[in-house]
């Protein structure tokens, strides 16, 4: 029997994968571990390797789609063996699938190339036209449905009840809570997870889907939201509907940092190959900074403050397709020399995709920095499920008063946004204090 | 000369002349259908009137220009008699979009509405009601027409002749049924179907005169009809003329006119009411041999004219196909 | 506004018409001194004189060709059937005339004629006297068919059908001549071929002919009781028919019910289920189409039996309820 090829669940997040490209075509050979296909999760793009020796048989699916966990996406198996013409679905529905290479068997002596519709309700099932209708524009199944008429006979009522049913469960909680806050439908939202469930960036986008189409703007050309770019929107969507950011901003004297970098930078790249960068230093003394103050190393996961042991300063990286955040890990216990090789390094895989994905994980804390361009100071966004990210703008010469006399200091503005669902004011004042001080006076961070 | 024709003032020499050509034009003309039947360049059906000339020029001739008449299956010599056009009507038969009714009619419905013709019908009797109608508009806008409704033996057992001329009967309408006994409805001789020898006696139950004339008399046929007509025109009512004649052909195109002998059909034929015409035209002196081949020609000439025109005119549009159900 | 019957309405409408337009003109069997078999004349041959208000003997096929041929040649008749079972009679001269003429003479002439005729049972009268036979004139490319159910569009309607060109049966309800409603005193038009919503509702839609909408409507006040919306349509014409607003109303409401007095076996409702089932409606079904009509057995004459022939209020009830049941 043909083995399935489905699409991994490389992350416990990941819920759907996109079709970045083929390797092989369907007749070509395929040896156990060559690689199949390349996807992009909603954090990195990976070549999926096949299971099983033998031909690809039947590919269901193109570049670019849009593809639920383990849905079957292809088959591969000997040659002149029979698979269902459309993807049977999700794998190991043993029986459906059993049922379905049978009744194919029966049929056809050969796959049949033919686009078919994805979703085509089987022809035996009885179903009122109206039925059929629904079905088909919500991508039901019609034999998934239990009839209310005679002999099974499917209605309208049966499907919206399976429609209402699905938008119920299918829907995540907080989906449910923003819809129920904003009085929306969630049967009219088009869910973007898997079997179509109902994210709450999906309520999100329908609440202001209305107010964001203006005719009046003229575009040069239209991209659509997809991969990365879409994992990002929906990302900071979700971020914005549902944790209340309260920003405080800071200008700290980057005197003393200018001279230990000055000083270090020698050493460091000796040791890295790499020039000692503010970034560097800034994530080395939050790193400080959240030890001293646990508060702001939470996560709320649903209705839980988590205060993390570990302290990983994830790196807001901007790419081409958009931002992507490694993570430095356990960052206290790490020198300016490692934490200027880390990050250097995950930079540059960032920029070669080749990320692994246990260097995207665990970020408790973010730092955003734009001061390689006229930003003085900015409004990040936290990544979610953390409660914080700092955001820091470039270094400028300015007059500041140092014992009543003006000085020019180069100074930094920081921002720093936390979720105040997990966080107050005042600790989270008092954190900002706290990194203002070590940076001010860095040397202790060599302590 | 009108001593010896004794016919109305409006038949002038001239008049005479026309006729004798018309029924040459009526003549040719479904001898020329005939024709192109058989070669199947004339599909459906047909019902020729070859032999029933006199009775279509003579009855129409008695009428004025005002006057209308309905006309039944076998029409083509009521409509030439009225005036029609005969490459239009050739062209009908052919199908073409220049016909009488753009190719949509046919052979039974050709009709002039102009000309005052309302119209051939296909349905046996189904024109006598018709012609009622039209006579009752004649008479409530005091329109001054008379109409002439022929219909044939067949037909006057037909409840609609019946019912038609009792109608016109009580409302004294202007309105001259014209029965063209040909001697056969279809198959069936009128001696076997109708149990009396005149079908002008079945006026008398209505209350209106019945006359009979002989159908290859062209002038008995004119003045018979012209006397009914006028009487009709000053509000006496209606009357029934029974044209006996006879059709040379069969009934339609695939009759083998098994019910009747060849010695019958000899008889009838040397009764030709053309040929009868033509020797009382030249006898007084109306015509000479020289003049009357000379209009025969004509004739001819005029009806190879009308098949040319009806070859070369288009075929109906498809698109237009739905056109006229509704006005 | 004032209340005129059924009846009423369909007089003034004629009355208002003859008043406007000296080509119209009334003909029928005892509708003169008598007033017509249900009355509807009464009084207008006392205001229009026997020219116009024509009594005619009982000669269905004689009168009937006989405003063919005055229509054909500048009247508009209006007949009136006595019963529209003598239709039967009159047949040749609506399917084989009537209706053809025009598009057989390729778009000359036009036949503006009104046959008005009382249908349907109710009354005792059996099996000759009480059929609804719209669906063999429907049937009929060339005619146009109308069947009001209340006074207000009788009056629109027949002004509407008088005004029209071309031939147009007037089927009247004799259940409904004594039905009132508020009709406006001046002429009005209620356009052929515009249904009219009679309730508006979302669960099921109702498509009901002549006395069959007001059957309907009461089966709709019924089913609300049981939380049931019923939307009842009247196409009030049946050639043409407004599809569009039948089908926009069973878009809505998944489901629907046709229902007329005649036998349900090859009735009208078959055409309009049809219409529904061919068009973009049926993709919105969610129960099967339901027909309900005349059982197929002649009218009987014991009024028990005559009613359980034919649809009432509470088979229309109990239709509804099993389009929408699903078991």
């Amino acid at each position: 029997m043909a083995n399935e090829v489905f699409m991994p669940k490389l992350s416990s997040t990941m819920e759907t994968g996109t079709l970045l490209q083929w390797f092989k075509e369907e007749g070509d050979s395929v040896e156990t571990g060559e690689p199949l296909f390349e996807i992009m999760t909603d954090k990195i793009n990976i070549e999926v390797e096949a299971y099983d020796d033998g031909v690809l048989l039947k590919k269901y699916y193109d570049i670019d789609d849009e593809i639920p966990v383990n849905q079957i996406i292809a088959y591969v198996g000997q040659q002149d063996e029979v698979v269902p013409d459309t993807s049977p679905g999700i794998s190991g529905n043993e029986i459906n699938e059993e049922k379905e290479l049978n009744e194919s068997a029966v049929e056809e002596t050969s796959v049949r190339i033919e686009e078919q519709s994805k979703v085509e309700p089987s022809e035996d099932v009885r179903a009122t036209p109206a039925a059929r209708r629904v079905a088909r524009s919500n991508n039901i199944l019609l034999n998934e449905i239990s009839g209310s008429g005679p002999k099974g006979r499917v209605h309208v009522k049966d499907v919206n009840q399976v429609l209402i049913q699905r938008n119920d469960s299918r829907a995540t909680p907080l989906a449910k809570k923003v819809s129920k806050a904003h009085q929306v439908s969630l049967e009219s939202i088009n869910g973007s997870g898997v079997n179509g469930k109902v994210m709450k960036n999906d309520v999100a986008k329908s609440i202001d889907r209305v107010s964001r189409v203006d005719p009046s703007i003229q575009t040069s050309q239209k991209r659509k939201l997809s991969g990365m770019r879409k994992v990002i929107a929906d990302r900071m969507q979700e971020s914005v509907n549902t944790a209340p950011h309260v920003t405080l901003t800071s200008e700290i004297d980057m005197k003393k940092v200018q001279e230990l970098r000055k000083n270090l930078m020698k050493v460091v790249e000796s040791h890295t190959g790499n020039r000692l960068s503010y970034t560097d230093i800034i994530i080395k003394a939050t790193g400080e900074a959240l030890s001293r103050h646990p508060a702001m190393n939470a996560s709320l996961n649903d209705d839980e403050i988590v205060l993390n042991n570990s302290i990983n300063v994830g790196l807001a990286v901007s790419l081409d397709e958009g931002l992507i955040v490694p993570v430095i890990q356990d960052v206290p216990s790490k020198g300016l020399r490692e934490i200027n090789d880390h990050a250097k390094r995950l930079a540059k895989n960032a920029r070669n995709q080749k990320l692994q994905e246990d260097q995207l994980k665990g970020a408790t804390f973010t730092v955003s920095n734009l001061g390689m361009y006229a930003v003085d100071a900015f409004t990040p966004i936290i990544n979610l499920p953390q409660t914080a990210i700092l955001g820091t703008g470039r270094i400028q010469e300015k007059p500041v008063v140092v014992d009543q006399e003006i000085e020019v200091r180069p100074t930094m503005a920081v921002s720093l946004s936390f979720d105040h669902r997990a966080i107050d004011g005042a600790p989270a004042a008092a954190f900002l204090t706290e990194l203002k001080q070590i940076l001010e006076n860095p040397y202790e961070l060599l302590a | 000369m009108e001593k010896t024709f004794n016919l109305p003032s409006h038949i002038t020499t001239d008049k005479l002349k026309d006729l004798y050509k018309q029924m040459w034009l009526i003549r040719y003309f479904d001898e020329k259908v005939d024709q192109f039947f058989a070669k199947g360049l004339i599909h459906g059906t047909t019902h020729l009137c070859v032999g029933q000339e006199a009775s279509a020029a003579g009855a129409i001739a008695a009428l004025q220009d005002i006057d209308k008449i309905t006309s039944t299956h076998r029409g083509h010599g009521h409509c030439i008699a009225k005036g029609a056009r005969t490459d239009k009507m050739m062209a009908e038969l052919f199908g073409r979009v220049t016909g009488y009714c753009k190719g949509k009619g046919g052979s039974m419905h050709i009709a002039d509405l102009e000309k005052g013709n309302l119209g051939a019908n296909g349905i046996v009797g189904g024109g006598i009601p018709l012609a009622v109608g039209a006579a009752l508009t004649s008479k409530m806008k005091n329109e001054g027409y008379v109409v002439l409704c022929f219909f044939g033996d067949g037909a006057s057992n037909e409840g609609s002749f019946h019912e038609s001329l009792n109608l016109a009967s009580i409302w004294g309408l202007p309105v001259v049924f014209i029965c063209e006994n040909n001697q056969y409805g279809m198959s069936g001789a009128a001696k076997d179907m109708i149990n009396i020898p005149d079908i002008a006696d079945r006026a008398g139950s209505y209350g209106i005169k019945g006359e009979v004339v002989d159908g290859n008399d062209l002038v008995e046929i004119i003045n018979t009809v012209y006397d009914a007509v006028e009487d009709a025109r000053d509000g006496n009512g209606p009357a029934l003329i029974e044209v006996k004649t006879y059709r040379w052909k069969g009934h339609s195109k695939s009759d083998a006119k098994k019910y009747r002998t060849r010695e019958e059909e000899q008889e009838w034929r040397s009764k030709d009411g053309i040929k009868r015409f033509k020797e009382l035209l030249i006898e007084e002196r109306v015509l000479t041999e020289e003049l009357a081949e000379e209009l025969q020609q004509e004739a001819k000439q005029e009806i190879e004219d009308a098949v040319r025109f009806a070859e070369n005119s288009k075929e109906p549009s498809i698109d237009t196909l739905l056109e006229d159900v509704y006005a | 506004m004032r209340e005129l019957t059924y009846l009423e309405a369909v007089r003034e409408a004629m009355s208002q018409e003859m008043r406007e337009n000296n080509d119209v003109f009334l003909l029928g069997e005892d509708i003169g001194v008598y007033g017509g078999a249900f009355g509807v004349t009464r009084g207008m041959i006392e205001e229009f004189g026997p020219e116009r208000i024509r009594n005619t003997p009982i000669s269905e096929s004689a009168i009937t060709g006989g405003a063919v041929g005055a229509a054909l040649t500048g009247m508009r008749p209006i007949l009136e059937l006595q019963f529209s079972d003598f239709i039967t009679i009159a047949m040749d001269q609506l399917t084989n005339q009537a209706a053809k003429l025009r598009y057989m003479y390729g778009g000359k002439g036009s036949v503006p004629m009104v046959l008005r005729t009382p249908a349907g049972s109710g009354t005792g009268a059996a099996a000759q006297h009480s059929q609804s036979l719209e669906a063999w004139v429907a049937h009929i490319p060339g005619l146009k068919v109308v069947q009001p159910s209340t006074a207000y569009d009788a009056k629109g309607l027949l002004k509407a059908a008088i005004d029209d060109d071309n031939p147009v049966i007037f089927y009247e309800h004799k259940l409904l001549y004594k039905t009132k409603c508020e009709v406006p005193e001046e002429p009005y038009t209620i356009p052929i071929g515009k249904a009219d919503i009679k309730r508006s509702g979302g669960d099921v839609t109702i498509v009901a002919t002549a006395i069959m909408v007001h059957r309907a409507l009461e089966a709709a006040e019924k089913l609300v009781k049981e939380g049931i919306e019923v939307e009842v349509i009247d196409p009030r014409t049946l050639v043409p028919l407004d599809e569009e607003t039948i089908v926009e109303s069973v878009k809505k409401t998944g489901r629907v019910v046709v229902v007329h007095e005649a036998v349900k076996r090859g009735g009208y409702g078959g055409e309009i289920a049809s219409m529904i089932a061919e068009s973009e409606a049926f993709d919105f079904l969610d129960s099967p189409i339901k027909r309900l009509g005349g059982l197929p057995v002649p009218i009987p004459y014991n009024p028990k039996l005559e009613k359980a022939t034919v649809p009432q209020v509470d088979d229309i009830v109990e239709a509804v309820k099993e389009t929408i049941r699903f078991k």
